[in-house]
């Protein structure tokens, strides 16, 4: 149940995400909703991997209680941190954009590009 | 189990919320909410690691991150005269068409917008200087200035020849508007000037007062109101040109025009 | 213009349709009891000594991929620094008068919060957190420092050419130790210290060793994205 919930939000996240990183113009908000894919998967995974009544991996004492699964959240720590890095150099480019084209306006900075190619 | 529910259906709405402003200031600081609320979900989703990582990564640094990045790096000068319904100060603010089409085009630019007010006939040799980049102010399409760059006509207008009834001055027939405007009204409630040729917005911030001594004649010709480019700033002048086409296009332009010239 | 709408709109739908196939596809391949999970469970706390089942995953079985991770993150930055340098510095820093309040909270929160970095780095395989989270918490202070006091004025105080050797230094260090085992006629990647008793400090093989690398690495690394982006695109 609870994973059935967190996946199907987690698809919706993707949705709005992709919808997001294809009709905004603007290359921030591009970036923006590559986060928000990302964070949509992230949210799929630790939802797989979590019950209901587990509790959180991190042993207490002996014996068996109901952990949760630890495998996807220790997947999901790697993501987050790559897509740190990821976004930080993309951000660089579309800083360097801006230097060139004074715009954040993609298709503004296509048809800039186009002009340049013709002269 | 309820306070998980709630949390995620506050997700998506919060992220289609947050991704379809316009401000992209207002979009950030909306991801960034939605980072703080996924980072509960994932602690009561029992991932402690994940959740203390998004918080630290995703909500703080990275939203700073973007803050700083659409930092605006320059700034945009513009030289004008204050004219009612193109550009003028509202109180501390400065609205009218002009304001609203440069403000768009500087945010287009991720530039900040500084206007200073000049007398109209300093606004060349400001750009010629290199002090501005864009003169502005209910210029007409006719000035006869080969060392500044035109933009194309965004708005027609006409011109109107006012002159004194008694006493027509052969010399001031052709004399154009100098100084700042507000002076010019001064001068024209007291009585002072004797004849003067005008454009459409001069002439109606005029007509409230009493226009009766002056016999009011309209010129012949089509005239539109440009925007001045400052001469070195060539590359500029191009996006200024493609900018209002597309604003025309669009029919935003059209939209600001009525909102100030109903 | 209107057709490339509307082929962008049928990719998104059959995108979306792909993740949702993936996701059912995880749904019938998982096992049903999360196996792997539960045999990480069992055999973690006997083998690496971590309390934090996570940590012992990432640290210890799963360290080959932590290692790229970290070199992901380390070319990242290089980029940073590379792009950015070239990349014209602002002409006119207009120093924004500086606020009372900021500099009182940044002198009031800046210790606590380097503290929580700290602690986070260190405690990484008995509670949550661990090198990542506690060097970007870390980072944060120095952020919350570089907003009120001007990040030149913060930079000053880092000697520049010691800071990047430190950094790669570091990295070569995290790189360099999973081989450590060859000399000791081991196999590289197995733990080179005794497991230890769980839940004690001083536990959990050398996992305490690699989060508190990756923590300085991750604090610089932050550091200077921050320094860079503040330094070209003027003081906040």
């Amino acid at each position: 149940m609870l994973m059935i919930a967190g996946v199907i939000v987690a698809v919706i996240l993707f949705g709005i995400g992709l919808l997001g990183m294809i009709f905004r113009r603007d290359l921030i908000i591009k970036l923006l909703s590559l986060g928000l894919v990302n964070g949509s998967v992230m949210l799929c995974l630790v939802s797989l991997g979590s019950r209901a009544d587990g509790i959180a991996p991190i042993i207490r004492g002996p014996g068996n209680a109901d952990y949760v699964n630890p495998l996807p959240q220790a997947l999901v720590l790697s993501a987050i941190v790559i897509n740190f890095a990821i976004l930080a150099l993309a951000l660089v480019f579309v800083m360097l954009l801006v230097e060139h084209y004074h715009s954040t306006d993609s298709q503004r900075i296509e048809h800039e590009i186009k002009r340049e190619r013709e002269l | 189990m309820i306070v998980l529910l709630v949390l995620l259906s506050l997700l998506p709405v919060l992220a289609a919320f947050a991704l379809s402003r316009r401000r992209r200031f207002t979009v950030i600081v909306g991801m960034g909410l939605f980072s703080l609320i996924l980072s509960a979900v994932y602690l009561l989703l029992h991932a402690p690691d994940v959740a203390v990582t998004e918080v630290a990564i995703n909500a703080a640094l990275i939203t700073f991150i973007y803050i700083i990045a659409i930092r605006k790096t320059g700034k945009l000068v513009v030289v004008s005269d204050e004219i009612p319904g193109l550009l003028y100060r509202e109180g501390q603010q400065i609205s009218g068409l002009e304001k609203e089409i440069l403000s768009g085009f500087a945010r287009q630019l991720g530039l900040e917008l500084v206007i200073r007010f000049l007398p109209v006939e300093q606004v060349p040799t400001a750009l010629q200087q290199g002090e501005a980049d864009i003169g502005a102010g209910g210029i007409i399409s006719e000035i006869d200035d080969n060392t500044v760059l035109k933009t194309q006509g965004y708005l027609p207008t006409a011109l109107y020849h006012l002159s004194k009834q008694t006493k027509p001055h052969p010399k001031q027939e052709q004399s154009t508007v100098t100084g700042f405007f507000s002076d010019l009204r001064e001068e024209f409630q007291a009585g002072k000037i004797s004849a003067c040729t005008l454009d459409l917005a001069r002439f109606v911030a005029l007509s409230r007062s009493d226009l009766s001594p002056y016999t009011v004649r309209r010129l012949d010709g089509l005239f539109s109101y440009v925007f001045l480019v400052a001469p070195a700033q060539e590359q500029l002048h191009h996006q200024f040109v493609s900018y209002l086409s597309e604003l025309e296009e669009s029919g935003e332009l059209d939209k600001l025009t009525r909102r100030y010239f109903s | 213009m209107r057709h490339r709408r509307i082929g962008l709109s049928i990719y998104a739908i059959i995108l979306v349709c792909c993740f949702c196939g993936l996701v059912i596809a995880l749904f019938s391949y998982q096992e049903p009891t999360g196996q792997l999970g539960a045999i990480y469970l069992s055999r973690a706390p006997s083998e690496t000594g971590a309390a934090n089942i996570v940590t012992a995953i990432y640290l210890n079985y799963r360290l080959y991929d932590t290692l790229f991770e970290i070199l992901i993150f380390s070319v990242a930055v290089l980029g940073v620094r590379f792009y950015l340098s070239d990349y014209r510095e602002k002409e006119i820093v207009e120093k924004i008068p500086e606020s009372q309040i900021v500099r009182t909270s940044a002198d009031l929160f800046f210790p606590p919060i380097f503290l929580i970095g700290i602690y986070l780095t260190l405690s990484g395989h008995l509670s949550p957190g661990g090198g990542f989270s506690g060097g970007v918490v870390a980072g944060t202070a120095l952020l919350l420092c570089a907003v009120a006091l001007g990040a030149n004025t913060v930079g000053k105080r880092f000697y520049e050419p010691t800071l990047r050797w430190l950094e790669w230094g570091v990295l070569l260090v995290v790189l360099s130790l999973p081989l450590l085992p060859i000399v000791v006629g081991r196999l590289p990647f197995t733990g080179l210290l005794p497991p230890g008793t769980m839940g004690k400090v001083i536990s959990g093989g050398s996992i305490p060793i690699y989060n508190l690398l990756i923590g300085i690495k991750v604090f610089i690394g932050t550091w200077v994205i921050i320094h860079y982006f503040m330094r070209h695109r003027g003081e906040v």
